[in-house]
């Protein structure tokens, strides 16, 4: 008869979860048993498990929370597997999250700035031009007065 | 002749071709030994042979492998271990 009989107490050897203790839940065949504990539950050989002296009252395929109550009494800590949903990534949640909020309010924004800013472009190219308009019209009337008396002056020069 | 500090063997040797086809000779740091089994002086298998600088910038996890004594013992010593400490609880 083999010891790893279904509630079997073991210390995992090999691997990761070496170290850790585990109770048999199935037997798979004579070389495999599924195990649960403060290991994973998972299905594992019997060369990489030591049989210890005690054996729980378990039944076959128990539940990961029967395995924990049996555990607890025991003053075994056992694996816990929500641990592993906790690490996501919050991160670029947060940026999408911060995309839609800021969009809505950032358009109309935007809008209202554009079209103030188009009618002021309006108002000051108008007011620009009026400037820009009289001071050439000055200039021109100013230089043909000017060119005339010259022109007479010169004329009147000759005659002398 | 090469220089002084080159001769005493503390850097090592690589021959890299130019590409006017001359051999050039680079000194280069030599890398630290191979990590052993505490227990039996094996080689370890998943502990890379890097320099230290290299070895600064990996991750933990590509450093040693994943179990009790990762990088210290070898795999075969830690069931041992292992199994001492199951019988001796009992």
């Amino acid at each position: 008869m083999s010891l790893y009989t279904v509630g079997r107490l073991c210390l995992k050897i090999a691997g990761r979860d070496a170290g850790k203790k585990c109770v048999i839940i199935e037997n798979v065949d004579d070389s495999f048993v599924f195990v649960d504990g403060a290991t994973r539950r998972k299905k594992v050989n019997v060369k990489h498990l030591e049989p210890l002296n005690t054996v729980l009252e378990i039944k076959e395929k128990a539940s990961h929370e029967d395995v924990k109550a049996a555990f607890d009494k025991l003053e075994i800590e056992v694996w816990n597997k929500k641990s592993k949903k906790v690490a996501k990534r919050p991160t670029q949640v947060r940026k999408v999250a911060s995309k839609t909020k800021d969009k809505p309010v950032s358009k109309p924004k935007k809008e209202v700035k554009k079209e103030d800013k188009k009618e002021e472009a309006k108002a000051e190219s108008k007011v620009e031009d009026a400037v820009t308009e009289a001071p050439v019209e000055k200039k021109e009337e100013v230089k043909a007065e000017e060119a005339t008396p010259e022109v007479k002056t010169e004329t009147q020069e000759q005659k002398e | 002749m090469p220089r002084g500090m080159f001769k005493s063997g503390r850097l090592r040797k690589i021959f890299v071709k130019t590409p006017g086809s001359n051999t050039h000779v680079q000194y280069r740091q030599r890398k630290p030994s191979k990590a052993v089994c505490a227990h039996c002086k094996k080689e370890l298998m998943g502990v890379p042979r890097e320099l230290p600088a290299k070895m600064r910038n990996m991750p933990k996890t590509a450093k040693r492998p994943e179990r009790p004594y990762g990088g210290v013992l070898c795999s075969a010593c830690m069931r041992g271990v292992m199994k001492e400490k199951a019988r001796s609880e009992e």
